[in-house]
């Protein structure tokens, strides 16, 4: 967890908050929110029973460009793409079938994209924007802290702005007490909802 | 004459007459997996005769292993299927007494979750009845675990062995009503157990599950099964024809004190009710034909030799 600045798992049943903590580190590795999330404050006190998570993000700005996935060889009227990742390749294939049309967008194995009879620059083509992952990161934050969350805690509130997020689960109604819980967090970390 | 499980593992060359020795030994052969070129049987063969069988199985590449759990239907029960629960640690534990020759099923609940607002419905306990021991995988908070127990225990009446977070000391402490078995540090986590450590929590839970199984089956040997679930197994194989065009893994699945047939209920419990074993005795003569909670297939609970008089 050394990309995480402050990493924190509160509880007061010492031996669930070390699980929890294994629990968190292991869902934000698996989810990739490790590039995102500068600082995290997790709470969990079965006894209420209240989960609170309230963190920092890191600002994500790079776009995904065709040029960071994929080989682009310019060759005789068409282009041939040699894919070095997969994760982006569907969303990429839709910007061409958009772009270009489907004719001309082939893909004759699972790495390799040819591109035939476009004018278009390779300069231009490795430039092409094909997905801005902040787009999905708020979606991608609140599934991962829902899978650190106890399961049973299914009333929830959840807050996300530019910089900072919150979290809270609850069996129960959540209450002003529970809520300013968050603020509480936010001032152990050093910093202000 | 004593059975004792084993599996046998070798190659699929002349492995048919290992499968006719166990046979002719007087062993039954619970379930057979091909994988590629290996055969794995898990049997049942007569204790005196497992040296032969590993000796002649010796120059096929045959080893003999015991497996405790072989003739045994364990059921997993999993506080939800969530992505929270599975598939660790709750396949994890399923696939490893797999292993050891159980035949292990999930049981998803549907509101398991949680603390005040666990529960557990009557099919659910129903289907957890219908197994031979079952396994708790609980969460890592001891409150929680103290909170829901007596809720989730309620009307279980098979053999119960508790995982959790906690410490065994502790859970054995907090679980109300006390259970036959538990098993600490094992609560949920959300990664691949492969570390030394984590496996041999695995073999803890499989330990605590042969030990319980082991007290389960001294108390039927002191009132014997009137007929052997894996007899039985045979008896219906051969008499029953519909059972060799079922497609499941293991038609029928043997368990301690039973064995679940998956053919339907009200097709088949006539006729199995009226199958032959020996000399006249019907199935239905010494075991009781339920109708099963999981599916529509059905479930035999073979009766003691001191509610029918008879050992076949």
């Amino acid at each position: 967890m050394q990309a995480i600045e402050y990493f924190e798992v509160e509880c007061p049943e010492a031996r669930g908050g070390d699980n929890y903590r294994q629990i968190a580190n292991d869902v934000l590795l698996d989810h990739n929110m490790l590039r995102v999330v500068h600082k995290i404050h997790v709470y969990i006190d079965p006894k209420v029973p209240i989960f609170v998570a309230v963190g920092i993000l890191k600002k994500v700005t790079t776009v995904i460009k065709v040029g960071d996935i994929a080989n682009v060889n310019p060759q005789e009227g068409k282009f041939t793409l040699a894919i070095s990742d997969e994760t982006y390749l569907a969303p990429m294939l839709k910007v061409f079938w958009d772009k270009f049309g489907k004719d001309h967008v082939d893909q004759p194995d699972r790495f390799t994209v040819i591109l035939s009879g476009i004018s278009i620059e390779a300069r231009e083509l490795e430039e092409m924007v094909i997905t801005d992952p902040s787009a999905v990161l708020y979606k991608d934050l609140v599934y991962s802290l829902r899978c650190i969350c106890p399961e049973g805690f299914r009333v929830r509130s959840e807050n996300y702005g530019a910089e900072k997020f919150s979290f809270v689960a609850s069996e129960d109604l959540l209450t002003d007490a529970s809520l300013a819980l968050v603020k509480e967090k936010f001032a152990l970390m050093g910093e202000t909802p | 004459m004593i059975l004792v499980p084993v599996t046998y593992k070798g190659g699929v060359y002349r492995h048919n007459e290992i499968i006719d020795l166990i046979e002719d030994l007087g062993g039954y052969i619970v379930q057979k997996h091909m994988i590629a070129q290996e055969v794995v049987l898990q049997c049942f063969v007569p204790k005196e005769d497992v040296e032969l069988i590993r000796a002649i199985g010796k120059p096929l590449a045959g080893e003999v292993t015991d497996s405790p759990l072989v003739g045994t239907e364990i059921a997993i029960v999993s506080m939800s299927l969530e992505i929270h629960h599975l598939p660790h640690p709750s396949c994890d534990i399923a696939e490893y007494v797999r292993r050891l020759g159980a035949k292990s099923n999930m049981v998803g609940m549907a509101r398991g979750v949680g603390k005040r607002i666990a529960g557990i419905n009557d099919e659910e306990r129903d289907v957890i009845n219908e197994h031979d021991i079952a396994v708790y995988l609980m969460g890592n908070f001891e409150h929680c675990i103290e909170k829901k127990m007596p809720i989730l225990l309620r009307g279980i009446e098979v053999p119960v062995v508790v995982c959790g977070g906690p410490d065994k000391e502790v859970l054995e402490r907090i679980v109300e009503p006390k259970v036959d078995g538990y098993v600490g540090n094992m609560g949920r986590f959300m990664h691949r157990t492969k570390e030394s450590e984590e496996l041999s929590r695995l073999d803890e839970v499989i330990e605590e599950v042969t030990r319980v199984l082991a007290k389960k089956r001294e108390a039927i040997a002191k009132d014997p099964l009137s007929v052997a679930p894996a007899r039985l197994m045979d008896v219906i194989k051969e008499k029953v024809p519909a059972i060799l065009e079922v497609t499941s893994p293991t038609p029928l699945t043997v368990q301690m004190a039973g064995l679940r047939v998956k053919l339907p209920y009200d097709t088949f419990a006539g006729v199995l009710k009226k199958t032959e074993i020996e000399d006249g005795i019907m199935i239905g003569d010494i075991a009781d034909i339920e109708p099963s909670r999981m599916r529509d297939y059905i479930i035999l609970r073979v009766r003691p030799f001191s509610e029918t008089n008879t050992v076949i």
